[in-house]
């Protein structure tokens, strides 16, 4: 059974939304120079996942979309724990967060 | 676990111990351990031998590879040729190595020695047991260079060097038709295990041109290895190894390899008689022109291994005449007398000090009775006299030449006589008349010791006795070893049921050809002793030989002629092709233009890992865009 | 199964080694550990079952992946002699309970049979390797590297994720099997919903760039070259065996249906792969990020057998791994003990001129490098050889001649860059001293390089289990 709340808006709205959002997460990724915003843009990405997952979810009355969604949410927990410790360890060595300035690694 | 792995499996365990522990085992260990890993092998062999019920049997060790159908398996083939082939490699090969123990004592690469030794007799022992092409194959290379390793094995002196590559370029070239007879088979028959090429082959008409093909090919292989023209000069030029390795290889087992591969082929060869024709004439041109080079050679190695070409020439002569049990039979008795000549040669040119030329040799039966003795029997073996073993083999191939054309008989029967007119020479300018080297030559000369006179004398026992494993019927023998061959030929009897009709010969014949080529062996021997004994008269130095004489002794100059006709053209060939062509055309245009061509490529390719993460994820995602609308096309543009 | 339960047991237990005053234990303990799992993984054999709640699936399929990954891992930790060099900084405890972490996470990736256990088991494996990756902390380029692999790795991560969620939405479902199924009616009546073709792609796009295929494998030289060797080494064989493991199971099962549409893409991007890993290496002038270029080269080989998609490509993708996985952990073995010996610019030498005469003062050393690029090259008698002996038969069997044509071509160019290495070993002077080495480091070496060459010779005994 689909709420009939949700019923209001169709699938399609939910799913280019999710799609925009997504776009625009890669978007950031794409044009920042700042390490953490790049990494607050894939967070964006990852929640339009998180949304498009539910939407699925409800417009098929199956937990299991709302189940991945938590597990998403762990994991991105973890990453972020993660990727900040690599972002301070960076910004101790260089005092900047400046991901151009990252070009030791090349050819 | 089947024994029959061990067998190989035991010198190979040899080798990895001598050659790993290198200069860390001691002497005597070395040798143990060498020696008993061969005798180890035997002692399975006989075991198998002896519990053989007359039924071959495959012994599959594990699927090699898997190619479709395709289906490679290593295994073993355990049936009479092999059995016999085993108990010849294993039983002589420990004898031999027994003999190195002596021989090579004072020899700073002991340990080496006996490691490539064992790893010979390793890969001798896969030609042969292979249950297919591709076993044989991998036996067929490694005893080549095991073999290139031996002569070369005093690689100090750069001529037993260039003499060892000679040997590796010649079977190289003898290799190559082996392989391409195996592609052929593999086109042909779709499969290379003996177990299901043979009775494939068995349903095909007699004369077919693939066969002829496969056969041919195969035969070149056969000559490289077994030293027939036109590829027969390397094995001269082998006796820069140490002598051992000559009584081994090059006289008891591996040069016997392209014999034993004909013989496994039966039935493809009973089917191709063309090729089986063309077998017989290169062999008896092989055995006449290697015995009229043995008659004037002063070398006592020089002298037995043109002598092995010769008789190699005799097995190859019988298995042309379709009687595969009678080259094989030469095999064995060949293996026995010729590796007692080539120890007791050693034996002699051990006490000689390193002496090899005869001319400066005489007198010595006194000094050495036990190497004088057993030499005598070789000699008398190799020579045809009855009752001794070269007598039986030789002439029942000589019998097998006369039913097919008696000019051919003719002519090998002049080759007996030359055969037997050298051997006794060498015998009577060795052991008989006065000692003709040095003083110091002299004091120093000794009997050899234990090791090496008891497989001499375990060897002259053979070269006797090693006839009557098949004494023809007509002798009132029961021609075991023909019988006992019998099942091996059971696919070509199918094809070809003529072909194995035996001899038509009535007795009287067969008496008076017995009689004619002993005849001839005697005359030679008398002759021979009129000559050295009587008139005591020495070959001359070197550069007093002339006339035609000079050109026997030159060897017939075919190493100048292959010399000026092969090598010289072909140097010159490539240095064309080296400088102009290569140089000027494929270099600059072909290798080094891809080769510049790539490395611009990659400097291009290179530029892209700019280092930038954001340039590293505009490209991702343009790739993305691009997968997208490239695979949603149909989609997107309706 | 019970080798995943028992990693994840096992890492915890490592942590609290660390707070022993001997650190010498860590080793010896990380080792059974990694024997322990081995064991265990060893009991699934013939044993098909799922596991929570059909989440995973062991078969022995599993069983064969989870052996090479497991193995892979004790020859790693086997050469990971040098944690705690810098007795303040370093913490190998906690490297060796990641290293246990992220070898859970292969196997989870492998034995999967919901797509969220995929997701799962990827993270798991990449968040360990984004540590791991920056563990030398002083090192700017340590630093660097973990950064661009957190970066994109992440970001990958979310494509990986907008790909499930719209296959869900297409499907309804996360299991294998579920997919399948509606695959396989939806493209039975040709109504095939747009959104699972875009999941499909964003799905795959994911896993590409975890196993470094072009244009998705920008990362790799950099991570790879800066990453300290030891988990460079981690990273180019259990990460890239765990994601061929996945991938091919998701596009030989979920997406059989429709292999037409992805195929001909993959085909593109397998090419691609082969020319740029091959050609670019060819330049490098260092050893380390050769490597890391020979590592994509390799990803395009397996790519191949994944789009031959025949039943036999999943022994030959077993087989390759294998293979690969000895050879580049002999290769990266020796760099270690030569960069760590040899300096240049103030750090280890890893350019191929560090190699010069090695073979002169270390024979051993020399050798060990030398079977494993021979096997990197595919030259016969060696495990490599048969490797692509096997993905180039499955690739025939498809049909997929003109790809072929450019593998054998682009192997050919390997030859180039493999070989380099060993001319500068045996034919160039020696310079410097020669290297001491542990014993236990020795012995791994060696026993990777009796592996290579026995796999060479013997190349059934192990296809016959694949």
């Amino acid at each position: 059974m689909i709420p009939e709340v949700v019923q209001r808006i169709p699938l399609q709205y939910y799913i280019f939304f999710a799609s925009a959002l997504f776009v625009i997460g890669i978007v950031g990724v794409l044009t920042r120079r700042n390490a953490i915003i790049i990494f607050m843009s894939v967070e964006l990405m990852l929640n339009a996942v998180n949304l498009l997952l539910i939407a699925f979810s409800t417009y098929r009355s199956d937990p299991n979309g709302q189940v991945f969604v938590f597990f998403i949410m762990a994991v991105a927990a973890a990453e972020v724990a993660v990727g900040l410790a690599i972002i301070v360890m960076i910004y101790r060595n260089v005092r900047s967060v400046d991901i151009g300035l990252l070009n030791k690694l090349k050819w | 676990m089947n024994l029959a792995i061990l067998i190989p499996l035991l010198p190979f365990l040899g080798f990895l111990i001598n050659g790993l522990g290198f200069r860390r085992i001691p002497k005597a260990a070395v040798g143990l351990i060498g020696t008993g890993a061969v005798l180890g092998s035997f002692a399975i062999v006989l075991s198998l031998f002896s519990g053989f019920t007359g039924t071959a049997q495959v012994v599959p060790v594990y699927d090699w590879f898997t190619v479709g159908d395709f289906n490679v398996s290593f295994g073993f083939q355990i049936d009479q040729l092999s059995l016999l082939m085993m108990l010849i490699i294993t039983g002589i090969g420990s004898l031999i190595h027994l003999y190195s123990i002596g021989y090579m004592h004072h020899d700073e690469g002991f340990g080496k020695f006996f490691a490539f030794l064992n790893l010979f007799v390793f890969f001798m022992l896969l030609l042969v047991m292979g249950s297919n092409y591709l076993v044989m194959f991998i036996g067929w290379e490694g005893v080549g260079l095991c073999s290139y390793l031996l002569i070369g094995f005093w690689n100090k002196n750069p001529e037993y060097g260039y003499a060892a590559r000679k040997a590796f370029v010649m079977n190289r070239i003898g290799d190559l038709g082996f392989l391409i007879g195996i592609f052929l088979i593999v086109a042909r028959f779709g499969s290379l295990e003996f177990a299901s090429v043979f009775p494939a082959a068995a349903q095909l008409q007699t004369g077919d041109a693939g066969l002829f093909w496969i056969t041919f090919c195969l035969f070149i292989g056969a000559m490289g290895k077994s030293a027939q023209i036109p590829l027969y000069t390397w094995l001269p030029d082998a006796m820069a190894g140490p002598t051992p390795v000559s009584a081994l290889i090059h006289a008891a087992t591996m040069v016997t390899a392209g014999i034993y591969m004909i013989v496994r082929s039966n039935v493809l060869y009973t089917l191709a008689p063309e090729t089986l024709h063309i077998i017989g004439w290169v062999a008896l041109a092989t055995a006449l022109l290697a015995a009229s080079i043995g008659l004037f050679q002063n070398d006592i190695k020089k002298v037995l291994a043109y002598s092995t070409v010769s008789q190699l020439g005799y097995m190859f002569m019988g298995l042309g005449m379709g009687a595969y049990t009678s080259g094989f039979f030469h095999v064995m008795t060949h293996a026995f007398f010729k590796a007692l000549l080539f120890l007791g040669a050693g034996s002699v040119i051990h006490a000689m000090s390193d002496e090899q030329d005869i001319r400066y040799m005489g007198g010595l039966r006194k000094k050495l009775p036990i190497t004088f003795t057993t030499f005598l029997l070789g000699t008398i073996a190799i020579s045809g006299i009855p009752p001794f073993a070269g007598f039986f083999s030789k002439d029942e191939i000589l019998a097998h030449v006369y039913e097919h054309s008696p000019l051919m008989w003719g002519l090998a029967v002049f080759g007996s006589m030359m055969t037997a007119f050298y051997m006794f020479r060498l015998l009577f300018l060795t052991f008989f008349g006065e000692f003709r080297g040095t003083h110091e030559q002299e004091h120093h000369l000794h009997e050899s010791p234990l090791t090496m006179t008891l497989p001499l004398m375990v060897l002259a026992v053979l070269s006797v006795i090693g006839g009557f494993f098949n004494v023809p019927e007509i002798l009132g023998g029961t021609a075991k070893l023909e019988q006992f061959l019998d099942p091996i030929y059971q696919y070509a009897r199918q094809a070809n049921p003529e072909a194995f009709a035996g001899v038509h010969l009535d007795h009287s014949t067969e008496f008076m050809l017995m009689g004619v080529s002993v005849a001839g062996a005697v005359i030679s021997i008398i002759a021979a002793w009129v000559i050295y004994i009587s008139r005591k008269s020495v070959p001359a130095p070197d550069e007093q030989v002339s006339g035609l004489q000079q050109v026997i002794y030159r060897k017939y100059y075919i190493d100048e002629l292959y010399d000026a006709v092969f090598v010289k053209p072909i140097q010159a060939l490539s240095r064309f092709f080296y400088s102009v062509v290569d140089k000027g055309g494929i270099d600059r245009f072909g290798v080094e233009g891809v080769g510049r061509f790539v490395k611009g490529l990659a400097n291009e390719f290179r530029l892209l890992q700019t280092g930038a993460t954001g340039f590293y994820v505009l490209m991702m995602v343009t790739g993305i865009a691009v997968i997208l609308v490239y695979s949603l096309r149909s989609l997107i543009f309706g | 199964m019970l080798s995943i339960i028992s990693l994840s047991i096992f890492g915890i237990v490592n942590l609290f080694l660390g707070f022993l005053k001997s650190r010498r234990i860590l080793l010896p303990a990380t080792l059974l550990f990694l024997i322990v799992a081995l064991i265990l993984n060893s009991m699934d054999w013939n044993q098909q079952a799922l596991y929570f709640g059909d989440m995973l699936r062991v078969n022995n399929v599993f069983v064969n992946f989870a052996g090479i990954v497991l193995i892979t891992a004790l020859l790693i930790v086997g050469i990971s002699r040098h944690f705690g060099n810098d007795e303040e900084h370093t913490h190998p405890a906690e490297y060796y309970a990641i290293l246990l972490f992220s070898v859970t996470g292969a196997l989870m990736m492998i034995g999967f049979e919901n797509l969220i256990m995929l997701f799962v088991g990827v993270e798991v494996l990449s968040v360990a390797m984004y540590v791991l990756t920056g563990t030398d902390k002083r090192n700017i380029r340590s630093n660097e590297a973990a950064l661009k692999y957190f970066l994109m790795g992440s970001f990958a991560t979310g494509l990986l994720l907008f790909g499930v969620a719209m296959v869900y939405g297409a499907t309804g479902s996360f299991k294998l099997g579920g997919i399948a199924s509606y695959v396989q009616m939806a493209s039975m009546y040709g109504a095939v919903s747009p959104l699972l073709y875009v999941g499909l792609l964003f799905l795959f796009i994911g896993m590409l760039f975890k196993v470094s295929a072009a244009p998705f494998h920008f990362w790799t030289p950099d991570v790879y070259e800066g990453a300290p060797t030891i988990f460079t080494a981690f990273m180019s064989t259990v990460v890239k065996t765990a994601g061929f493991a996945a991938f091919y199971k998701i596009a030989s099962t979920a997406f059989a249906g429709v292999y037409g549409f992805w195929a001909q893409s993959l085909a593109v991007m397998a090419v691609l792969t082969l020319l740029i890993g091959n050609i670019t290496a060819a330049y490098q002038g260092s050893f380390k990020r050769m490597m890391a270029y020979s590592s994509i080269s390799h990803a395009g080989y397996l790519l191949l057998a994944v789009v031959a998609k025949v039943p036999s490509s999943q022994s030959a993708i077993l087989f390759y791994s294998l293979s690969y996985s000895l050879a580049t952990v002999a290769a990266f073995g020796v760099l270690m003990a030569v960069s760590e010996s040899r300096q240049f610019e103030g750090r280890g030498d890893d350019r191929y001129e560090a190699f010069n005469g090695l073979a002169k003062t270390n024979p051993l050393l020399a050798f060990v490098l030398t079977v494993s690029m021979l096997s990197l090259a595919g030259i016969p008698l060696t495990a490599g050889f048969w490797g692509k002996f096997f993905i180039f038969s499955a690739a025939v069997q498809a049909n997929l001649t003109s790809l072929l044509v450019i593998a054998v071509l682009m192997s050919c160019v390997g030859i180039y860059y493999y070989f380099r290495v060993i001319i500068a070993m045996y034919l160039k002077p020696a310079e410097g001293e020669g290297i001491s080495v542990s014993a236990g480091f020795t012995l791994t070496l060696v026993l990777t390089t009796v592996l290579t060459l026995l796999l060479g010779v013997f190349p059934d005994v192990v296809k016959n289990i694949f």
